[in-house]
């Protein structure tokens, strides 16, 4: 048996106890749960996406489930602010592993004072999420674009201190080009990949599910994209920023898959649908195994090692 | 994925209740206590607890209170289709029981009728408490009768039955010990007081919780519990109630859509 020492990281600046984190948008929206997830063994939780003002989100349904995954259009609901700050002052009370505030909105001016509040009530680290696929005005424009995402990382890098993650759309072109432009904006990690945007049609009542009609997909079936996605960003920009990456991660050999591409981290998510909560301490112990049988002493040497030549 | 539902037959209950039964082209394994998301396309999802069941056909009692109820009160009809998922969410004990009481609150009986027909086949003794407002709110005693060894029924203005609250039963009516459990379902603020006699006279007890659902499968972090962090529709909906006297929301807080919480007083007063 490997010591669990072998599996814990610095993540900019952070220290995980593992290379886990509970993914935004899974759960996450009481520090009730994040105490419960935290018992399950991950490494550090990222929040739901937090908005300046509440929002109801979209009317059910709002998640179609298939066997490869899961398309959601939750749309962003969340109690403001204003109400987290409280949840987020509850958590850090409570939780020992680091604890990463993420952060949606239309408008650079909300994002950074929502950015900020998070971080003045105690959040670890801020997460923006840049790349809702299906929630207009709120974040897939602005994060598809560049020269956007290079302003509005600026803004929030200006007015915060603690470490800045940035959540990357796989819906674009080239996603190298968009974690350029946070890494220009003065991002730490990038987080790659939010849900791949999707569409369920019920053949019998012939209608697009969702109330939203569009959502993201999860789980299984984007595995392989993130696996490419996080293997471009570590390949162009791996010198300059962390990347954590994410997407369909159900196993050990997803979360080993992601870090050889170049992942210092890896996120959970949609997993949880399907294994339950106990995911996090199996892939935990088959990550460990894995670094014993291969002959690692320490998580830090697998990362990026699949672009050696 | 969804399956495929035609309704059979609405009956109308009260003037606020309807039920419908649907046939569902491919059988599901439920147990009493678990619930279905039902959708009705461009209106809506809910949850619904499933309340009879036998074969292909589902039984749903429906309260109109919102949109997606209001709309299938005013606009379903017998044969239109609606998709289903499910079952969800955790169910009633149903092993060694041998004596058992039920205390229902309104259309709160939808998961208790289920359960008295499982246990019924299992041959538990079933003794059944039902609550209602008034005489116009009372509906189904008769689904209890051939289940059940006593039926209470209870109206708060003694319009029908007994006068007084459901939760006297436990008082007045029987002797609390001579049951395994009470299972209970019904508006929150009496669950929390079955809960707590119950506990205090050390006799088992499980509730059957609501919440705003989203999900339906643990994910989205709508129904969240406080401070166990329990989802009401992974973890629950039904809870023992020694859990439930741990969770400072239980008869006290409520979610809305967004997740802010608000006192649970407030929300039946408005």
């Amino acid at each position: 048996m490997v010591g669990s020492s072998s599996l814990s990281i610095e993540l900019s600046g952070l220290s995980l106890r593992n290379p886990l984190i509970l993914a935004s948008g899974i759960l996450g929206t009481t520090f009730s749960i994040m105490k419960r997830i935290e018992a399950e063994g991950v490494g550090a939780i990222t929040t739901k996406s937090i908005t300046r003002e509440p929002r109801d989100g979209y009317p059910n349904p709002v998640v179609v489930e298939l066997e490869y995954g899961l398309v959601n259009a939750i749309g962003l609901s969340n109690p403001g602010i204003e109400y987290f700050v409280h949840e987020i002052k509850l958590a850090k009370r409570l939780l020992k592993i680091p604890l990463i505030v993420s952060v949606a909105g239309g408008e650079i001016e909300d994002i950074v004072y929502v950015s900020r509040r998070a971080a003045d009530a105690g959040a670890d680290a801020i997460e923006l999420n840049l790349s809702c696929p299906h929630v207009r005005g709120m974040g897939m424009e602005l994060g598809t674009d560049p020269i956007m995402v290079k302003e509005v990382v600026e803004s929030v890098r200006k007015r915060v201190s603690k470490p800045l993650f940035v959540k990357l759309s796989p819906n674009v072109t080239s996603i190298v080009e968009i974690g350029e432009a946070a890494a220009d904006g003065g991002a730490d990690v990038l987080v790659a990949i939010n849900t791949v945007k999707a569409m369920v049609i019920d053949v019998y009542l012939k209608k697009p599910i969702l109330s939203n009609r569009y959502g993201g997909l999860s789980g299984p079936a984007i595995h392989p994209i993130a696996v490419r996605c996080v293997y471009e960003l570590y390949e162009n920009l791996g010198d300059e920023v962390e990347i954590v990456g994410v997407g369909g991660v159900e196993t050990w050999r997803d979360a080993i898959e992601l870090i050889l591409a170049g992942a210092s981290a890896v996120g959970i998510g949609t997993a949880i649908v399907r294994r339950g909560l106990k995911v996090f301490r199996e892939i935990i112990q088959g990550m460990a195994h894995y670094l014993e049988e291969e002959g690692f002493s320490s998580i830090d040497e697998v990362v990026g090692l699949a672009h050696r030549r | 994925m969804y399956i495929v539902g035609r309704i059979l037959e609405i009956k109308r209950l009260t003037c606020r209740i309807k039920a419908f039964t649907v046939e569902v082209c491919e059988r599901v394994n439920t147990t009493p206590g678990q619930f279905m998301m039902v959708w009705i396309p461009q209106v809506g999802e809910i949850p619904l607890s499933i309340a009879y069941k036998e074969d292909r056909l589902l039984e749903f009692i429906v309260a109109k209170v919102g949109r997606v109820t209001g709309h299938m009160h005013d606009n379903l009809s017998k044969g239109d289709r609606l998709a289903i998922r499910g079952p969800y969410g955790r169910g009633f004990t149903l092993r060694n029981v041998e004596k058992c009481l039920m205390i229902a609150g309104g259309y709160g009986l939808a998961p208790l009728l289920y359960l008295s027909h499982e246990l019924k086949r299992r041959g538990t003794e079933i003794d059944v408490a039902l609550g209602f407002r008034t005489r116009e709110d009372v509906f189904y005693t008769n689904r209890f009768d051939h289940v059940a060894d006593h039926v209470w029924v209870f109206t708060e203005d003694g319009s029908y039955g007994i006068k007084g609250m459901v939760t006297e039963v436990m008082k007045k009516h029987v002797k609390l010990k001579d049951y395994d459990i009470v299972y209970t379902c019904g508006p929150e603020l009496m669950m929390f007081e079955v809960v707590k006699h119950c506990l205090e006279q050390g006799v088992k007890v499980e509730a059957s919780l609501e919440r705003v659902m989203k999900c339906g499968i643990g994910i989205c972090g709508s129904c969240i519990l406080d401070p166990l962090g329990l989802r009401v529709c992974k973890d629950g909906p039904v809870f023992d109630g020694e859990v439930l006297m741990k969770i400072n929301d239980f008869g006290r807080y409520w979610r809305c859509l967004d997740g802010r919480k608000v006192p649970i007083k407030s929300r039946f007063n408005s």
